[in-house]
């Protein structure tokens, strides 16, 4: 019964994918149908599938000798993620057919998103090593695809690039884990090295490790690879909604928690990951204080965010972890979403001429508060208990003290930025003259299951923790039931501090007409943030570099056949001559 | 002396190859390009059925060679249907003037 | 003796194909090699594939080609070269040498090796993977045939009639 589900959930999208493709963009209507019931149809899915994660069905399809069977294997991890990718996917995409009507090349458009679902779904599954590779690119180059959507922008193409190109970067990195894996047990199969990491040489399993490390740091948009994901934010605001908010950006997370097994006792991986995260979270939570673009806030955020998850692994704390991530795509999706019906109705992103915009709009403005209290971590809501769980997770294991402080100090930064964005987005006075008016009914439909499922995903922390801890017997995670984790929580002192520094953080926004005072001293900082601390600098002269020597290398470029059969034959002469050297003469 | 059949057979694959690699680098015509690569595959298929034999394994030698023919077959054909389009467009089938791609 | 016979036959008509001035010789003398070769794997115990290229190398291919100069005609370039002679031959001799120091001194040896299974079974289910991508394969043939018969459409992107004049 799992076997023609997982197919369906990977296969549904894809096959809806070509349809809408094959629709044509003359039948526009025809293309929102397809897309919508081809996405909703994986959903449900996805959601069936998630009954047989305790049992871990492995299916396997045979495709010879050489690469290794291709197996999907649905446990508590896979099947959780697999569910958010498809259920939040036709979310967006039922968002999308209010949002892009009208627009041209749908056709496109869809089977881009349709098949990132799918192979996203696939990412989560697999327990092939290479074929989780294959996925992991697919996902790269749809998500360029649909930053570059709109391709005569020439920013939406530079934005696309970029991110298509960092994180082929950190590709290499799962690139070189698969392969060393491969080299030393002679299989892409993770589960064996998960159960056993002894499998593999300590040196071996160290550049598995910080491979993987550096894979899923590009992907999740972390330290020091986070400047992709604020270009990204030229895409339709679904995608950013989707990509680059709930699904694709949580793979590298994703990919940490799958082998913290197998990488926990690697010297240093631990500590290097708790770093990634929290400096990822504190510089991109004091960047997003000083944006004025309001997906580049929303976008911060999201790195700062994926930052809190990645030391949460790093600290030990996988059950906190994959917990946030859940809590974050649903609230995370919700905001973008809501930002994505703000944007479409006045057709700005710059938050300094918007205001005033809750009366207007105040079905959006509901769900837009309920979203970003649950991002500053207020109490309810489901940010709150995930991001609780994760600073308890930072006090155990003797993980670091000062890491700690510095993860409490910027859920104060977040709950400021967030109570600066909802400020200037929907109270006070209208700073322009913008048209806005209330969302479409297809946009509501998306938003409201979303604002749902942000006051009340907490709820599901008991069946979750049991769905992990059941899955997946390698892992430290414990079941416990949804009162005693609330319990736990409430009880924890460090909840008290934290609620305490979130408290502060509102009140220096409430209170920062005293608090101009301090703007002077706080203006060098505030500079380096709008500058991204010099990153982007990096970024620039690496461009530069490649490039030039690119504009070099073009004469050898000469495009006649002869030469380049010439220049192979040489090439071939070359290693037959290193072999023949090498080898000895027999 | 007797040439025994895998000697010959070697010298059939290379003397294939090594025509059409010579094609490969002297003619212009764009047509001639695919005659050239018809005889250089047909050496590499050979050297797979020989191979097969010589190992003893000659259905999987024999199995590869049927992909090669399909890829060959599939590869002249488009190549054709580029050369008519080339034709039709740029009105010359000399590869010299088939360098627009470079800028 | 009958193997030396065909390779040389071969190779005649391979050198043949190369050196021909007019387009339909040289696909006749390929279709000619073609055959040989088919000829030889028959001899060497692979009948069937002998007659898939027989019957695809020879026939269909020099089908497509003849209809391809019908559609292109015969055109004459002058004989200058992009590579000197001199230099083609010391490329392929020096890679030729060097790949025989390689092959000879396995290649009378009495064979080795785990035999995998029969040809059924390989190519069908160890080789599935290979085999779908193989159908996808033919399927971009088929477009490429379209192409090929597409009638002479003429209406041109502006930049290739820029190109044309």
């Amino acid at each position: 019964m799992a076997e023609p589900l997982i197919l369906l959930t990977v296969g549904l999208p894809w096959l809806g994918a070509l349809l809408c493709w094959a629709a044509g963009d003359r039948h526009p209507r025809l293309q929102h149908t397809l897309a919508v019931s081809f996405s909703v149809a994986a959903g449900i899915a996805a959601l069936l599938l998630i009954p047989f994660g305790y049992e871990r069905p492995l299916v396997t399809l045979p495709i010879g000798g050489a690469f290794g069977d291709f197996t999907f294997s649905p446990d508590g991890l896979g099947v959780f993620l697999a569910a958010v990718a498809t259920v939040i996917g036709s979310l967006a995409v039922i968002f999308s057919v209010d949002y892009m009507r009208g627009e041209a090349q749908l056709g496109r458009y869809y089977a881009f998103v349709l098949f990132f679902i799918g192979a996203m779904v696939g990412l989560v599954l697999t327990t092939n090593l290479l074929l989780m590779f294959v996925f992991w690119e697919i996902t790269a180059l749809t998500s360029y695809a649909l930053i570059s959507f709109h391709n005569d922008d020439p920013k939406a193409v530079a934005g696309g690039i970029k991110a298509l190109i960092i994180t082929q970067f950190g590709g290499l990195g799962l690139l070189i884990g698969a392969l060393v894996l491969f080299a030393h047990t002679g299989s892409y199969d993770i589960l064996a090295v998960i159960a056993n990491p002894g499998l593999l040489p300590a040196g071996a399993l160290a550049w598995m490790a910080f491979g993987c490390l550096a894979a899923a740091a590009a992907k999740s948009a972390q330290f020091p690879f986070q400047t992709w994901l604020p270009d990204a934010m030229e895409a339709p605001t679904p995608i950013s909604a989707l990509i680059h908010a709930a699904t694709m950006v949580n793979a590298g997370v994703y990919l940490l928690a799958r082998f913290f097994p197998a990488f926990e006792g690697v010297p240093g991986w631990r500590e290097a990951v708790m770093a990634v995260g929290m400096l990822s979270a504190l510089l991109a939570a004091v960047m997003a204080i000083v944006a004025t673009d309001l997906k580049r806030v929303l976008a911060y955020s999201t790195v700062s965010q994926l930052g809190y998850m990645v030391y949460a692994v790093g600290a030990g704390g996988v059950f906190a972890a994959q917990f946030h991530l859940l809590s974050h795509s649903v609230f995370k999706a919700l905001l973008f979403l809501g930002a994505g019906a703000v944007i479409h109705s006045v057709g700005t992103r710059d938050m300094r001429q918007m205001g005033g915009l809750g009366k207007k709009m105040p079905f959006v403005r509901l769900v837009f508060v309920i979203g970003a209290l649950a991002l500053a971590g207020l109490p309810v809501l489901n940010g709150f208990w995930s991001k609780e769980l994760i600073l308890e997770a930072g006090l155990e294991h003797g993980n670091p003290l000062w890491m700690l402080i510095v993860m409490l100090v910027v859920s104060g930064l977040t709950a400021f930025y967030t109570f600066r964005m909802v400020w200037l987005v929907f109270y006070g006075q209208q700073r322009a003259e913008l048209h806005a008016h209330e969302a479409g009914t297809a946009m509501k439909v998306a938003l409201a299951p979303l604002a749902f499922g942000t006051l009340t995903t907490w709820l599901l922390a008991g069946s979750f923790s049991r769905l992990l801890s059941e899955s997946l017997p390698a892992h430290p995670i414990s079941a416990h039931s949804t009162g005693e984790i609330l319990l736990e929580v409430l009880t924890a002192p460090v909840t008290l501090i934290a609620v305490l520094v979130i408290g502060l953080g509102l009140a220096a926004w409430w209170q920062r007409d005293r608090l101009t005072g301090f703007a002077p001293a706080l203006a060098g900082i505030g500079k380096a943030a709008a500058n991204s601390f010099g990153f982007e600098a990096v970024n620039r002269a690496v461009v530069v570099v490649m490039e030039d020597s690119a504009e070099k290398l073009r004469s050898t470029q000469t495009g006649m056949l002869s030469w380049n059969v010439a220049s192979l034959l040489v090439a071939l002469i070359v290693v037959l001559a290193i072999l023949a050297l090498g080898v000895g003469l027999p | 002396m007797t040439i025994s059949i895998p000697t010959t057979v070697i010298i059939m694959v290379l003397g294939l190859i090594g025509i059409g690699i010579y094609a490969l680098l002297t003619t212009r015509h764009l047509l001639k390009v695919i005659v050239a690569l018809q005889l250089l595959v047909k050496g590499a298929m050979l050297a797979l059925v020989l191979a097969g034999r010589l190992t003893g394994q000659e259905d999987l030698g024999q199995s590869l060679a049927i992909t090669v023919i399909i890829a060959d077959t599939i590869v002249a054909v488009i190549g054709m249907a580029l050369a008519v389009q080339v034709r039709r467009v740029i009105g010359t089938l000399d590869l010299r003037s088939l360098t627009s791609l470079r800028r | 003796m009958l193997h030396v016979l065909i390779a040389a036959a071969t190779l005649v008509c391979a050198i043949q194909a190369v050196r021909a001035a007019r387009l339909l010789v040289s696909a006749l003398w390929l279709a000619g090699a073609s055959a040989l070769v088919a000829l030889e794997m028959y001899l060497l115990g692979a009948p069937e594939i002998a007659v898939i290229e027989l019957s695809v190398g020879a026939g269909l291919v020099t089908v497509l080609f003849v209809f391809a100069i019908n559609l292109t005609g015969e055109e004459n370039l002058d004989e200058r070269r992009m590579i000197p002679r001199p230099l083609a031959w010391v490329l392929l001799f020096s890679a030729g040498a060097l790949l025989l120091i390689f092959i000879l001194p396995g290649i009378n040896q009495p064979a080795t090796g785990q035999v995998y299974g029969t040809f059924r079974e390989i190519f069908w289910e160890d080789r599935q993977l290979d085999t779908l991508l193989q159908i996808l394969m033919i399927l971009a043939g088929v477009l490429g045939v379209l192409g090929l018969l597409s009638d002479q459409k003429t209406d041109l992107t502006p930049s290739q009639k820029e190109h044309r004049a």
